[in-house]
């Protein structure tokens, strides 16, 4: 950034070539995080009528048991996907490192396909695959011989919140792996070749050399898929908006719900500025304790 | 024997990767499959290819379904979307690569808060400031927060490929007397070819896919873009399966077509664009 003066261009062209882009910008991302805050401290409900009612929001969002059903939710998926995710993730990139390993481009294409889909039809894909009387699911459960473990995945309170967190550890599968895969592509041949020399056994060279060597990495992927499933909305509103009953609503579904349905506009701003607090302090908390863990 | 055993394995684990792969796509192979099965073929049994193969379900999507009108506006954001998400990047990349003035840092940062928040927070705030304007429900609402949400990533983009670009063919152009519109345009953007084309290719992806902005800001039947119009016309459709898998089907084409002839490009872009923020 040091030696970037080197053109001089006069203030008017200047202004012209930022100003448009810029102002687009700061009314679509910058304005709306001020007056969120404002509206946040009103009892706004659609209409004319906008009364100050200070942090009393935030006090009810405490209180607030959908409000913490819905954390809760979120928080599973963001293990899960952290979890799930990455393990697999991880596993492949051991396995598509690997000389002996053919079509490595073709899997990683087919891998990453899904990335670029639209989430709405990911979601409905899914919808059907778990549809109960016409679901592939359930038909190849069948076929199999498996038919107690049959149910309707959508509409069972215990196991939506997991049917739910398939699509998402599904589609985004792609992600980790390819961050993972530039990564190992940056490790050394040498020091694999050493090892194969030593005689060492591929899961000791997973877990002793890719592991560490591309935990820098791994750290990035997993800030990723925090801040991406904190904020996870289009595939529950898709598959279940948050049913049934509150046992897959989560924060996004449950801040769209109290705007845009039952239109309390002041209440729901609070629940949006809730979920930015939340996503942060988890990501700094995140990153603090990956430090530790390094020394 | 050692090395027979060694080569059963690799050929093992190549098998398992080869099904892994295969299973991961299977969703979206099944969904096209199906979507070309009549109704009954299908219900009689759900797994099994089609025995004959017919359109008459994208027919009845695209056209009675009135899926056409989705794809209308689905497509006038998009293109109008890129062209501005390009042209804004493009100039304040330029600017902020090779002018020192005063504020640059400051916009420089702005940008970058701009990747790292969480965007889709702002819906609310930005419904009720795009309602009190009177701004939304118009031809023109979404284009607005699709222009700014793409604008970062983009003019990051930009910014750092300029940054590369040896400083001589310009100064030679400045010393000849160009003025700085005639510059970018003949010499520095036909250099920037090959992010240009990253950029407009995210930028597509990521404008035909949006759907929380989409869903909250126009409500209007005819300004809906391609993923609301779906979850209406599932709504609609909700037991003809075939029919909404022929919906589900079109309505990823535009993108599976791109990621087919250019997936190398939307990988490394995707995750280039994922590290930075």
């Amino acid at each position: 950034m040091k030696n970037a003066s080197v053109v001089k261009i006069n203030k008017k062209t200047l202004f012209l070539l930022i100003a448009p882009g810029l102002m687009i910008y700061a009314f679509v991302v910058i304005v709306p995080l001020f007056t969120a805050l404002g509206y946040s401290l009103t009892d706004w409900s659609i209409g004319p009528n906008k009364r100050f009612i200070g942090l009393k929001n935030y006090v009810e969002l405490l209180k607030d048991k959908v409000f913490w059903t819905s954390l809760k939710n979120n928080l599973i998926i963001v293990f899960a996907n952290v979890l799930i995710q990455m393990g697999i993730a991880f596993f492949l990139t051991v396995l598509l490192s690997s000389r002996h390993t053919k079509m490595k481009g073709f899997h990683r294409t087919v891998i990453f396909l899904p990335v670029v889909l639209s989430a709405v039809v990911v979601g409905y894909i899914w919808q059907m695959m778990y549809s109960s009387d016409y679901g592939i699911l359930n038909a190849l459960l069948r076929a199999v011989g498996l038919e107690n473990l049959i149910m309707p995945w959508l509409d069972s309170p215990k196991v939506v919140i997991y049917a739910v967190t398939v699509p998402l550890i599904w589609q985004y599968l792609g992600v980790p792996l390819i961050i993972f895969m530039s990564a190992v592509q940056g490790i050394s041949k040498e020091i694999y070749e050493v090892c194969e020399l030593d005689g060492v056994s591929g899961i000791q060279k997973a877990r002793y050399i890719t592991f560490p060597l591309i935990f820098d990495s791994i750290k990035v992927a997993i800030m990723l898929s925090i801040s991406s499933n904190m904020l996870v909305f289009t595939h529950i509103y898709v598959l279940t908006g948050g049913g049934p009953g509150t046992s897959s609503m989560v924060l996004a579904q449950y801040a769209y719900n109290t705007s845009f349905v039952s239109m309390k506009l002041g209440y729901g701003s609070a629940i949006s500025i809730g979920i930015f607090a939340i996503s942060f302090v988890i990501v700094i908390l995140f990153r603090k304790l990956t430090e530790v863990r390094k020394k | 024997m050692r090395n027979l055993m060694r080569k059963g394995g690799r050929w093992i684990y190549n098998i398992f990767l080869l099904l892994f792969s295969m299973a991961c796509i299977s969703p979206i192979i099944w969904i096209m499959y199906s979507s070309v099965k009549t109704k009954e073929d299908f219900m009689m049994d759900i797994i099994s290819l089609p025995a004959r193969i017919q359109f008459k379900n994208y027919y009845t999507a695209f056209i009675e379904g009135k899926l056409y009108m989705n794809f209308i506006s689905s497509t006038f954001n998009t293109v109008i979307t890129v062209f501005f998400v390009l042209l804004f990047a493009f100039t304040i990349g330029y600017a902020l690569a090779r002018c020192n003035f005063k504020g640059r840092n400051f916009i420089y940062s702005l940008f970058l808060a701009g990747m790292l928040t969480p965007i889709y927070a702002l819906i609310v705030p930005l419904f009720i400031q795009l309602k009190g304007l009177k701004m939304d429900n118009k031809f023109y609402t979404l284009i607005i927060p699709y222009i700014a949400i793409r604008l970062p990533l983009a003019m990051f983009l930009f910014e750092s490929f300029i940054r590369t670009v040896p400083l001589e063919l310009e100064e030679a152009a400045y010393m000849d007397g160009a003025t700085v519109w005639y510059t970018m345009r003949k010499i520095i953007a036909p250099i920037c070819k090959p992010v240009m084309s990253t950029a407009l290719i995210l930028a597509f992806l990521d404008t035909w896919n949006e759907f929380p902005f989409a869903l909250v800001l126009v409500t209007d039947d005819k300004f809906r873009t391609v993923p609301v119009g779906l979850t209406s016309f599932y709504g609609q459709y909700t037991t003809d399966y075939t029919v909404l898998m022929a919906a589900l089907v079109l309505s990823a084409l535009p993108v599976i077509i791109i990621y087919i002839f250019f997936n190398k490009k939307i990988i490394q872009g995707m995750t280039a664009g994922a590290i930075k923020g």
